[in-house]
């Protein structure tokens, strides 16, 4: 504690004297780390000169004293900066000082150089590398060729430590599923699994599982919601001041949307549905000076995206790594759309923020341009090919998620020394060499006999010394898998999700054909011209009457450019990108009765052009019939727009018949297959179990674990606490769901020992032991009861080998 | 059977031996790099603990202090009556101490104020637009939200530098508010939490005191019997686990602690103490005087003239009498709450002085009778009672003097007209009142006062919810200072380590 309030009076005290003088930790300190700090601090003293600490500075190097103090002319500190001689020239190599920095080093040493009391130039511990690195792959050993074996058999061989035993094809089969789609295999997979006799099954499980767009999209959201603070409910909605990036994500999940695209939709998003990330969380009312939504957004960015902890840094130069106020406010000023003021600990200090990244080796943000493209830039910095902490930073993720422990860890410390650099840096460059594709990182992993070996027995007390690599480690079950294997194992998934999402993926080569009904349309205005206005908005409506409510009611909507589509005043669906087709759930609007769908489409471009507006809706119902709804000229249009809400301020009364436009096939070449897709997507695809990642979270879910996501949350408790364990004996959703699953395991009819074998091979990806079956014999008896059921599947689950992905 | 607590327990040798035994909290530091105490733990000087129970009584809404134990002028109703005249809309009474006045309906307390310290000055910031749940956030964890981390509770403090007093009964125990089914739920479920210390910490939520006895019951519909086979079934299964391998593992061993811990609760007999009806009926009346067995708060409600309010009498009395149940078997913090619910009970934003009259009811007989309880049962001493409220309110102002808050009256009207404009309609965060008894606190003491003409605000000696929780923390032993790592960087009890106990309370 004591260190840290000398650190904090250290920065109040620089505080006072900047108003008078130059201010050392912040204009002269940054500038020595920058060009002098490589070769002349820590246990580097080229020429005989280190700046580690006053003293030394004053000491000179082999020539005698650098500096004479208030004598910036005579001090060879300043002559080397800016002498023509190629051979005393500092420093070495490279551009030169600035004329700014060499007039505030002078101004410095002429005011007495003052130093900071107690300041040390001290070498960070340890300082990763800003740029990838091309790791050269260690020699095949036993034909272990996978490229994470061969670099950590390496390792293991340097530090004489056993290879961890492989598992057998049940406990990888267990582990795969669990770790790729967030599922227990299903018993008749496991089965046709386990008799496979070819010798790359392992492989085609782990691809089939990728491949599974869906499965893997509905299980990563979990990880994805956490580390985004993304959720369907949560603090802020009730005020308006956050907004979801459900739709955007999930889409970006079963389309496996390549990393630096993502990071960029992120950052810099193309429409309003990825903008929830950077926008944060805004109160209502007044909060502190290191909460506005300008610093979350630098936060969220650091810690998600970078592994940086800005957080100390937004309220003063941070004292446990090397980021500084300014630094935390430099990325801020990126997205502020006003002059942000400085604040240190919650006070202004007459100073503006100028928009400004992390890392201006790699480039640096236009702070003159507008915020839009200011986040631009960051994007492309981002995802610059030569920035590979974006890409260290998720592949140290994934590989912490399969693996139990981060290759740098905590994951969020990415400044951290990791344990094995080489694997690190090769699945980093790894993924920007595959396009940035995630999954090839989880194939990559999965594939490796490091992933299929068995996990580390751990005892208390085994990282005290440091970290020693001995095979994956177990990870406790999310509260999502954990609830979605308790649905499997009860067959109880409830038919309703939270997520505002059109589950599925729009496949091309859909299995079923579809006839389109619907035509482009627009309004009278462009007729015969076929052109619309730049910027020309309509609204579209149809009335059409409901005598019930559909079963299932799915559309497909594109416009060119962009539109909002409401049912019965309700908002379903908006785009921006004219390219697309997007996938509506009709369900959530229609009703029995009088119906209406207004569809608000504007044109955009710079001068007249091509604007078109596509819907087409299929309601099937209960008997079986379908509807179909598509745009045409019994649409009406009006120049009349809705507010915001979609509420007209007086009712228009110059509703007119749409108009087909003639060059539809403009659009149709290339989305006639994409809208068939989507159709098939949302009204004709047969939908696997709704997960628990969908569904807002309950009492079981947050009994296990599942957080709050206001805050940014990347590692949940591995540990089962007494009040959760309290839950799991008595809450009511478990109690439920194990009765309602014991129900239909009773009436199936079978007799214990094959409802035991099917239950424990479900759970356990294993048949029970003999003493196992003899343990539930004498229980359940032979024939079994609900309530016997009931209290086995609640045994089983509470198993630690049910809850550990080992 | 009676659960006692012995006041001369060893209460750090307890815990300590608890901890070892039931936490896996030191072992799970190595996986996720959890939270452990910042800087050298040995160099913090908690300060000689005065409590070893908390009992926060959560006045949610906004508690007037004109219209409870700060009273101004009283204006009686009459259509006519400017607003701006009336400061409280309730007579002022006397207590049994001489210099204390509070207003009518609080009869039972003004009896008890011999024992009581009542702070007038306590202050909130103003934080531009009131948000409730915002307020409470702030109030609960000493932090204004948002924050980069997940605050805990005071509550979760208490239970993670205490630990609980018995090793079977939870730590922080939550009653009376819902967190699900009601307005702003989300927001309320941001504070009532551990935060970042995790669930271990975390309270235990009871939102109905008379369905406590469920939460250390077996599930629904299983009997005793059923419920002690399947837990013999579950061991049996695990006896024959075939993976050996995995005994000495910590994570599973940690798992197999926290079933067994839950179990020995659910079948210990401190569980009882959760249960209500266990007290004699005449005990339970004296909580909540219409109280009939077996007849749920839904189904008597009618009896109450249909307002919210009047169904909050009752509910909250056996909150207390829970309350003393638990401090008895051992809880080491207990928040009971009127419940926040937005618009309703103390949240007056129209019909003020006819909601409070039933608001009044809910309270004044259960405090003082937890008050006379604890006394009689020798514990007061040891247990801190607060009563608080994140904000007051008042007759016209919206924050506090120079605020720019939007009013949030429900009725902005200059004159009264009708019974429903008469009432603290408004937030006032200039001075509200907070209510302290036992647990080394003074008796028949006021600290701070309010201006005597409005804007009331605090006058000289003005506590702010960082004072107070230093206050509440000292009572209980830690010290304000106290300071946990987080992302490398501390986290303190009170904002910064910066709280300052209020000397002048204690005894």
């Amino acid at each position: 504690m004591k260190s840290l309030i000398v650190a904090v009076s250290f920065v109040f005290g620089a505080l006072v004297t900047s108003a008078a003088q130059v201010d050392f930790s912040h204009q002269i300190v940054p500038i020595l780390r920058e060009h002098c700090a490589e070769c002349h601090t820590g246990d580097k003293k080229k020429g005989g000169l280190s700046i580690n600490t006053k003293a030394d500075l004053m000491a000179g190097s082999e020539n005698g004293a650098v500096i004479e103090l208030r004598k910036s002319d005579k001090s060879r500190f300043i002559e080397v900066l800016v002498t023509k001689d190629e051979d005393s020239r500092m420093p070495p190599k490279g551009p030169r000082l600035s004329p700014e920095k060499i007039l505030l080093l002078k101004a410095w040493i002429d005011g007495g150089a003052q130093w900071d009391e107690g300041f040390a130039f001290k070498k960070p511990a340890y300082e990763p590398a800003l740029k990838p690195r091309r790791v050269e792959l260690p020699k095949v050993v036993k034909g272990r060729t996978n490229a994470v074996d061969r670099i950590l058999d390496a390792y293991l061989a340097k530090n004489k430590l056993k290879t961890p035993e492989p598992i057998t094809d049940a406990e990888f089969a267990r582990r795969v599923h669990l770790d790729l789609v967030g599922l227990l295999p299903q018993p008749e997979a496991l089965e046709k699994f386990l008799a496979d006799k070819g010798k790359d099954k392992r492989q085609r499980l782990v691809q089939e599982l990728l491949d599974n767009d869906v499965a893997y999209a509905e299980h990563w959201l979990t990880f994805w919601n956490d580390l985004l603070r993304n959720d369907y409910i949560g603090t802020g909605f009730i005020t308006g001041g956050r907004k979801q990036i459900t739709k955007w994500l999930y889409t970006a999940l079963t389309e496996n949307k390549p990393y630096d695209q993502f990071v960029r939709e992120l950052i810099a998003p193309p429409t309003p549905a990825s903008a929830g990330f950077s926008e944060g969380i805004k109160w209502r009312g007044s909060v502190n000076a290191s909460q506005t939504t300008e610093i979350q957004f630098a936060q969220s960015v650091g810690q998600s995206l970078l592994g940086i902890n800005l957080k100390c840094a937004s309220c003063h130069d941070s004292f446990i790594d090397r980021w500084k106020l300014d630094e935390a406010y430099g990325m801020a000023a990126i997205i502020a759309e006003q002059p942000l003021e400085i604040n240190r600990c919650d006070k202004p200090i007459g100073k503006t923020a100028k928009a400004a990244w992390l890392f201006p080796e790699l480039g640096q943000i236009d702070a003159d341009k507008p915020a839009k493209e200011r986040l631009q830039q960051l994007a492309a910095l981002m995802t610059h090919p030569e920035n590979g902490r974006v890409t260290r930073t998720i592949v140290n993720r994934f590989w912490q998620r399969l693996m139990g422990r981060g290759i740098v860890h905590p994951v969020d410390a990415m400044q951290s020394e990791p344990w094995n650099s080489d694997l690190l840096d090769y699945l980093a460059v790894h993924l920007s060499d595959n396009k940035y594709d995630l999954k090839k990182t989880l194939e990559l992993i999965c594939n490796s006999q490091a992933y299929q070996s068995k996990a580390q027995v751990l005892e208390p007390g085994a990282d005290d010394h440091a970290y020693v690599y001995g095979g994956p480690r177990t990870k406790r079950m999310t509260a999502e898998q954990f609830t979605d294997a308790v649905w499997q194992l009860t067959g109880s998934a409830p038919a309703k999700f939270d997520a505002g999402v059109v589950r599925g993926k729009a496949e091309l080569n859909a299995a079923t054909k579809v006839d389109l009904k619907g035509q482009w349309v627009w309004s009278t205005d462009n007729k015969g011209t076929n052109v619309a206005k730049a910027g020309e908005a309509i609204a579209l409506r149809h009335k059409f009457t409901l005598k019930s409510l559909p079963v299932r009611a799915g559309a497909a909507i594109s416009v060119d450019n962009s539109y909002t589509l409401s049912v019965n005043g309700k908002e379903l669906a908006a785009d921006e990108d004219w390219m697309t087709v997007e996938p509506v759930d009709l369900l959530g609007g229609l009703k029995a009765g009088a119906n209406e769908i207004l569809l608000v489409a504007k044109n955009a471009g710079n001068g007249p052009n091509l604007a078109g507006a596509f819907f087409e809706g299929r309601l099937q119902f209960a008997d079986g019939a379908e509807q179909v709804i598509g745009t045409d000229t019994t649409w009406e249009w009006t120049k009349t727009l809705p507010d915001a809400k979609g509420k007209f301020a007086t009712a228009p009364k110059d509703w007119q018949a749409a108009v087909v436009v003639a060059t539809a096939e403009v659009w149709m070449k290339s989305l006639r297959e994409p809208i068939v897709a989507t159709l098939n997507q949302t009204v004709y695809s047969t939908l696997p179990m709704v997960r628990a990642s969908l569904v807002k979270s309950d009492m079981l879910q947050r009994t296990l674990g599942r957080p709050n996501r206001d805050q940014i949350v990347t590692t949940r408790p591995s540990d089962l606490s007494t009040l959760e364990a309290l839950d799991l004996n008595n809450g009511q959703t478990l109690a439920d769901l194990l009765a309602k699953g014991a129900g239909k395991l009773v009436k199936d009819g079978s007799s214990t020992e094959a409802l035991v074998q099917r239950v424990y091979v479900y759970a356990l990806s294993r048949p029970p032991t003999k003493n196992e079956l003899s343990v539930t014999r004498e229980v359940l008896g032979p024939k079994p009861t609900e309530q016997g059921v009931q209290d086995l599947l609640w045994a089983l689950v509470m198993m630690p080998e049910f809850q550990l992905v080992r | 059977m009676k659960p006692q607590i012995d006041p001369t327990l060893p209460e750090a040798q307890a815990r300590r031996e608890f901890l070892k035994q039931l936490s896996a909290a030191g072992l799970a530091a190595m996986m996720t790099g959890e939270v452990s105490v910042f800087g050298a733990e040995g160099k913090l000087q908690h300060p000689k603990a005065t409590a070893d129970t908390c009992i926060l009584l959560w006045m949610g809404g906004g508690m007037a202090a004109p219209d409870t134990f700060d009273p101004k002028r009283y204006v009686p109703f009459a259509p006519g009556t400017p607003v701006a005249k009336v400061e409280s809309t309730f007579p002022t009474i006397d207590t049994v101490v001489d210099n204390i006045k509070i207003t009518q309906g609080l009869e039972n307390i003004a009896k008890v104020m011999d024992r009581a310290t009542l702070i007038r000055s306590h202050i909130q910031p103003d934080l531009g637009s009131i948000l409730h749940s915002r307020h409470q956030y702030h109030w609960h964890t000493g932090y204004v939200p948002p924050q980069t981390v997940a605050c805990p509770h005071i509550g979760a403090w208490m239970s993670k530098v205490l630990g609980p007093r018995n090793p079977v009964v939870p730590a922080f125990i939550n009653i009376g508010q819902r967190l699900e089914g009601v307005g702003e739920q989300e927001e309320l479920k941001a504070f009532t939490t551990a935060g970042f210390f995790g669930t271990e910490f975390g309270p235990m939520v009871i939102p109905f005191p008379e369905d406590a006895a469920q939460s250390v019951r077996p599930p629904k519909g299983m009997e005793p019997g059923r419920f002690d086979n399947r837990y013999s079934l579950y061991r049996k299964l695990i006896d024959k686990n075939p993976h050996r391998d995995y005994l000495s593992d910590y994570q599973q061993a940690s798992m197999l602690r926290s079933m067994d811990n839950a179990h020995r609760l659910l079948s210990s007999p401190s569980a009882k103490a959760f249960d209500i009806t266990q007290e004699p009926i005449e005990n339970i009346r004296k909580y909540y005087p219409g109280y009939e067995p077996g007849v749920r708060f839904e189904a008597s409600r009618d009896r109450f003239a249909g307002t919210y309010e009047a169904g909050t009498i009752g509910k909250f009395g056996l909150g207390c009498l829970l309350a003393r149940r638990l401090t008895e078997a051992g809880a080491r913090f207990i928040e009971v709450s009127t419940e926040y619910i937005p618009f309703f009970n103390w949240d007056t934003h129209e019909n003020g002085y006819s909601r409070l009259v039933a608001m009044k009811e809910a309270i004044d007989a259960p405090i003082a009778q937890l008050v006379r309880d604890l006394e009689e049962r020798g514990l007061l001493n040891r247990t801190l009672i607060v009563v608080a409220s994140e904000f007051s309110r008042d007759m016209i102002m919206e924050g506090k003097p120079g605020s720019n808050a939007n009013d949030q009256a429900g009725f902005k009207v200059d004159t009264i007209t009708e019974m429903k404009h008469y009432g603290q309609h408004r937030h006032f965060t200039g001075g509200s009142s907070v209510l302290l008894f036992g647990g080394g606190v003074k008796k028949g003491h006021v600290h701070g006062a309010t201006a005597t003409e409005r804007p009331f605000v605090a006058l000289g000696e003005p506590v702010s919810i960082m004072d107070l929780h230093a206050t509440i923390f000292t009572a209980m032993g830690i010290s304000p200072k106290t300071a946990y790592d987080i992302e490398g960087r501390p986290f303190y009890a009170t904002e910064d380590g910066h709280g300052k106990a209020v000397r002048d309370v204690f005894a």
